[in-house]
């Protein structure tokens, strides 16, 4: 049962205004800075590269080896890698692993873990302390070694295998986020008129509580997403997990260990062209992650 | 009273992680695909071995026995572990597990723990001067510096150390713990030897960890400021640098927890920063046992960081109380 619904027609409007207000401070929040319309930008771009990019090229990209590791050219505008094939191709039909695995890693942690967070934060003492047992277990596991070990029994060859590892893995901290959330929004007064009025716990959390923690949830997403972007990009550098299609750790990958960037200059495009794009995606999350953050607490705004 | 028993508590939670972990990583080993323990003791009978034989050698391996009954074999594997018996190499034959994996774990927790110490103090330091300047251009400055730290991969960061630093100006050796033209001992080239090949990787580690505390510190601080015991400080005329200590000090209680993740958290970047320095850690034994398909090995790292996290956690926990009067009192 939500509150504007029992309103009277004069003061929803009124709400409605309001919440047209809110939204309006918002979005001159995200505008504030130009740092943070470039973010902007750059994220909607990479996300329109994942989505369009790899129709833009042929399955197997042309590989030339009388051409390898070129230098920027009008014909290669980043080079070529160590069979020949245009760097810059890579990089465009590579962005669609990356971006889609770690949505779907989002998407998982985004259901296991507010799912948690919210039953542990309004059952504090029955269903809470067993979840919040697990919670703290999967924390305590470092995710990249945990990662390795399961690279044995399970392939990471699609996005979807990726994204889905990452996401039954990576869950805890948003459970814990929202727990916490959930614990001090359970003492306020709507939710406890909520309960006075007999209506069952799971509604509850599904109409009262879930709609003031969703904002939240998705501020802390974002800074997921850039973890989930280092740790799938860091297992191909790392050359652990076998892979069906190029994406940019496995560039990084050969660049390092195959082409020796590190100790000659030869495959410096090679090298630089994976990471910059990870490091604009993921500078640029954290971001629009931090315009979040200014719009739920407020003290850490600068007037 | 209350404390023991809470300590009893956490203790016995740690043990039981270990064992989940433990039991899962018996439950890998099993059944992995192909069965290699099976496979193995196959192997040995046919190439003459009588079936104890074959069983006793797959058995020093893998830390249990095929074709015995599941329960058993698990039974054995466990008992195996407490005598830190982890089985043995199958890329490096007959060597034990448990020999390689402590090799392997000072280096780590060489790297790890002043990564962690240096990231922690110079974080903090940046995070409360971002904090109670954050109306001026230092403060936003610091902050920027920070998100932009914490929105770089460890392996980036250590990629771009190398190449800057050991290739490109070359100040530094290009990986590995130590040059060979030094006797290990306690003589002055060896062990300088030692801290210059340790400097990238442990920068490499600091920064990595760096940004994440300023913004966590700042966060904490500026949490700290609204809080009333702050603002009668402030009204009761005490000099700003004191009143400055007791926001900081409040402020410190929440990172102390932080601090403990901290440690889990760096065995992910070890990962990262050995291969790229090759620096001989927990983190190379599991990739090279990854791709040589040493499972012993791979399962033995993982069960020893593991309970390195674990301990790490449990430490933390029992300093609490000791630096939050608050906790011993509830």
């Amino acid at each position: 049962m939500s509150v504007t619904a029992a309103l009277p027609p004069e003061q929803l409007q009124q709400a409605v205004t309001r919440s047209r207000k809110v939204s309006a401070s918002r979005w001159r929040l995200l505008v504030r800075t130009p740092g943070r319309v470039i973010s902007l930008v750059i994220v909607l771009f990479f996300t329109l590269m994942a989505i369009i990019g790899p129709y833009l090229y042929p399955k197997n990209l042309p590989i030339n080896s009388n051409d390898i590791y070129a230098p920027p050219s009008t014909a290669h505008l980043l080079g070529t890698d160590f069979e020949g094939t245009d760097i810059l191709a890579l990089i465009i039909t590579g962005a669609r692993y990356v971006l889609l695995a770690a949505f779907i890693a989002a998407l998982v942690t985004l259901v296991i873990g507010t799912a948690a967070g919210l039953f542990a934060g309004y059952y504090p003492r029955s269903a809470g302390r067993p979840i919040m047992r697990v919670t703290d277990f999967v924390l305590a596991i470092p995710g990249v070694p945990l990662l390795m070990v399961l690279a044995t029994i399970w392939s990471f060859g699609s996005p979807q295998q990726m994204g889905l590892v990452l996401g039954i893995t990576g869950w805890g901290g948003i459970a814990r986020a929202v727990r916490a959330q959930t614990l001090s929004l359970r003492e306020r007064g709507f939710v406890e008129a909520a309960r006075g009025l007999g209506i069952p716990g799971r509604r509850v959390i599904a109409t009262e509580i879930l709609p003031n923690v969703a904002p939240y949830v998705s501020m802390n997403l974002m800074m997921q997403l850039t973890g989930f972007i280092y740790t799938e990009v860091g297992l191909f550098f790392l050359g652990v997990v076998k892979y069906s299609s190029s994406n940019w750790g496995v560039m990084l990958n050969n660049a390092v260990f195959q082409a020796d960037a590190l100790t000659s200059t030869r495959a410096l495009s090679y090298l630089l062209s994976p990471l910059i794009c990870i490091l604009l995606l993921t500078i640029s999350l954290v971001t629009l992650a931090n315009v979040g953050d200014e719009i739920f607490n407020p003290r850490l705004r600068r007037i | 009273m209350k404390l023991t028993r809470w300590i009893v508590v956490k203790l016995i939670t740690g043990l039981i992680m270990i064992w989940v972990v433990a039991s899962a990583m018996f439950a890998l080993l099993h059944d992995l695909p192909g069965n290699p323990a099976a496979t193995r003791y196959s192997e040995l009978v046919t190439h003459g071995d009588t079936p104890q034989q074959a069983r006793a050698a797959t058995a020093a391996m893998y830390g249990f026995v095929p074709n015995q009954p599941l329960i058993q074999q698990y039974g054995h594997y466990l008992w195996q572990l407490l005598h830190f018996n982890l089985g043995q190499s199958i890329a490096e034959q007959g060597i034990p597990v448990s020999h390689i994996v402590f090799d392997a774990f000072p280096w780590t927790v060489i790297l790890c723990l002043s990564g962690v110490l240096a990231s922690f103090l110079i974080g903090v330091t940046l995070g409360v001067a971002a904090a109670l300047r954050r109306m001026t251009k230092t403060g936003d400055g610091i902050t920027w510096f920070g998100a932009i730290l914490n929105g770089i991969p460890t392996y980036i960061i250590a990629t771009l150390l190398f190449y800057v630093f050991a290739t490109e100006w070359a100040l530094f050796p290009q990986g590995g713990t130590v040059s060979i033209q030094y006797d290990p001992g306690f003589n002055a080239g060896y062990l300088g030897s030692l801290v210059t090949h340790a400097i990238l990787p442990v920068i490499a580690y600091t920064l990595a960890g760096v940004g994440a505390w300023v913004l966590t510190t700042k966060a904490s601080v500026i949490s700290v400021l609204g809080d009333d015991f702050i603002l009668a400080a402030e009204l009761r005329g005490i000099r700003a640098w004191t009143v400055a200590r007791y926001i900081v000090r409040n402020a410190m209680l929440p990172l102390f927890t932080i601090l403990a993740i901290a440690f889990g958290l760096m065995f992910s970047g070890a990962v990262f920063i050995e291969d790229v320095f090759n620096y001989p850690g927990l983190g190379q034994l599991m990739i090279n046992s990854l791709s040589t398909s040493d499972y012993p090995v791979l399962s033995g790292a993982f069960l020893l960081i593991i309970v390195a996290v674990i301990a790490a956690n449990f430490l933390a926990d029992l300093c609490y109380p000791l630096i939050d009067p608050r906790v011993r009192r509830s």
